[in-house]
């Protein structure tokens, strides 16, 4: 297999876009990220755009080959991944096989997803409510948040961990966020102005909740032996893995325990020769606090049962032993659906670029990501190394 | 779909794993063979949450409780759970088969909850 590498990225503000469509959204990433890669003149031989609800929340379908109509890459070829919010990971594995297999030379990556403006109460958790299982869990009046709080509890019960420890990630989420331009909310929130939020799904309360997001990013990438061409400091994608995991929470065996994690994060840091010890920084799908404490402990920075014990005593902070969500995570950042996965390699290639201000992590090498699917069902992890 | 008067399960008739009667091929083996199990007599909880941000079908309601449960042969299930106060892990509960609400086509939908 050929190395691949990220020559350039392009980020939207994430938030409320009340004037921006979300083709106007997917166009102001990727024209951005074709400039930060010097490609302007350059034929791409494929598009890949991550975007989970187009036709739901936009009807809109054909997205991509919108997209490659719109921003002047025609007749490059153009593909709509759809995988639930690992839409964005999804579509970063698809390029970088396309790119290792020498069948593509040059390709851009696009998440996004427009969803603030569904105002009907409960419009967008019944959209993503879609994704879980019909029979099992639908018609009964499962949601995400409702599993997330099915977690939680049997977490807390199970490790005897107190609250406060899981919601410590909020608060350390939005300081970091403090310092993203990018960010939904750059604001910092005190633990106990958390603890007194409203219950959402109990014991889950508003702020352990990442918000509904606006928003896109993008990636160009290329194979790696042209990359110096466009770029002095190009970021390579040296280890990529997906897993499945069943559909119907309650089938797995231990509900606390991210199967497919553990083994996409293995099949990563195996491509890559790497261990948990080699990583710098991880950029975990915290679209719920209790999310964060158990992806460190199933990708391999903590023991099962002490990922929000190690929050709660700064162990994840910038400057701890692991930092965790610089960029402020789904929570701060926001979490534009399809944008979300390939966000997360974006603030690894800022990190590892040097490029993130005052939210930089010293001498970062080597980064991971957790993009979760379905409720943990389908995870995607991609680990990058400065080159 | 489920019968009415009965909580099933499958088990695969190879390795004896009890799953989910949606599964054409057992999760475990591959199997396609399954014997139909019913859940007997209470069953148990094991984790619940209070979701006070319903998805649009159950918008009637403020608030309800969603649990999972384990019988004595060891099927699970989700489903609500009707009591509202005094919920203790490890409880025992009752499946009774109710209306839970109507979907978005105006349609009723009943299901299992649990008592
Ligand atoms: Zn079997």
């Amino acid at each position: 297999m050929r190395e691949v590498a990220i020559i350039g990225v392009g980020h939207t503000k994430f938030g409320r876009l009340n004037d921006k469509s979300l083709l106007d959204l997917l166009c102001e990433a990727s024209l951005e990220a074709i400039e930060d890669s010097n490609t302007s003149n350059t034929d791409f031989d494929s598009v890949y755009v991550a975007s989970m609800l187009a036709e739901t929340l936009n009807h809109m379908t054909g997205v991509a080959s919108a997209l490659v109509d719109r921003i002047g890459l025609l007749p490059a070829a153009a593909d709509h991944i759809k995988n639930g919010p690992a839409s964005g990971g999804s579509a970063i594995k698809n390029a970088f096989y396309a790119i290792a297999s020498g069948a593509c030379e040059l390709v851009l990556v696009s998440g996004a997803e427009k969803m603030t403006h569904i105002t009907l109460p409960g419009g967008v958790t019944s959209a993503v409510a879609t994704m879980t299982h019909h029979n099992a869990e639908r018609i009964h009046g499962a949601s995400l948040p409702s599993f997330a709080g099915l977690l939680t509890r049997s977490y807390m019960e199970k490790y005897n961990v107190p609250k406060e420890w899981i919601t410590s990630i909020a608060v350390k989420n939005h300081r970091n966020g403090l310092n993203n331009p990018y960010a939904h909310f750059q604001k910092e929130i005190t633990l106990k102005k958390a603890m007194e939020s409203p219950i959402i799904a109990d014991p889950l309360q508003l702020y352990d909740i990442c918000p509904i997001s606006d928003g896109a990013a993008a990636i160009v990438m290329c194979d790696a032996n042209i990359a110096k061409k466009y770029c002095d400091s190009p970021i390579l994608i040296t280890g990529v893995g997906q897993a499945t995991d069943t559909h119907i929470i309650y089938e797995r065996e231990d509900l606390t325990v991210l199967n497919a994690l553990r083994i996409c994060s293995k099949q990563a840091y195996d491509m890559a020769k790497k261990t948990p010890n080699d990583i710098d920084v991880f950029e975990a799908h915290d679209a719920f606090t209790i999310l964060e404490a158990i992806q460190s402990e199933d990708i391999g920075f903590f023991k099962k049962g002490e990922g929000a014990k190690a929050a709660h005593e700064g162990l994840t902070e910038i400057g701890g032993k692991i930092p965790i969500n610089p960029s402020g995570g789904l929570k701060a950042r926001g979490h534009p659906l399809g944008a979300t996965g390939v966000a997360q390699v974006i603030e690894l290639v800022w990190q590892l670029r040097g490029e993130a201000g005052k939210r930089q992590v010293a001498d970062a090498d080597t980064g991971i990501t957790c993009n979760f699917g379905g409720f943990g069902n389908n995870i995607v992890s991609i680990l990058v190394e400065r080159m | 779909m489920n019968n009415k008067e009965k909580l099933e399960g499958i088990k695969c008739k190879k390795c004896f794993y009890l799953q989910h009667i949606s599964h054409l091929r057992c999760l475990k083996c591959k199997n396609d063979t399954f014997d139909t199990v019913e859940a007997k007599g209470d069953c148990i909880l094991l984790t619940y949450t209070i979701l006070h941000a319903p998805p649009m079908e159950f918008r009637d309601k403020k608030y309800y409780i969603l649990g999972v449960v384990q019988f004595e042969n060891g099927m699970k299930a989700l489903g609500q759970i009707w009591p509202k106060e005094n919920l203790i892990i490890g409880m025992k509960l009752k499946p009774i088969y109710e209306k839970v609400c109507n979907d978005l086509d105006g349609n009723e939908v009943n299901a299992y909850v649990f008592k």
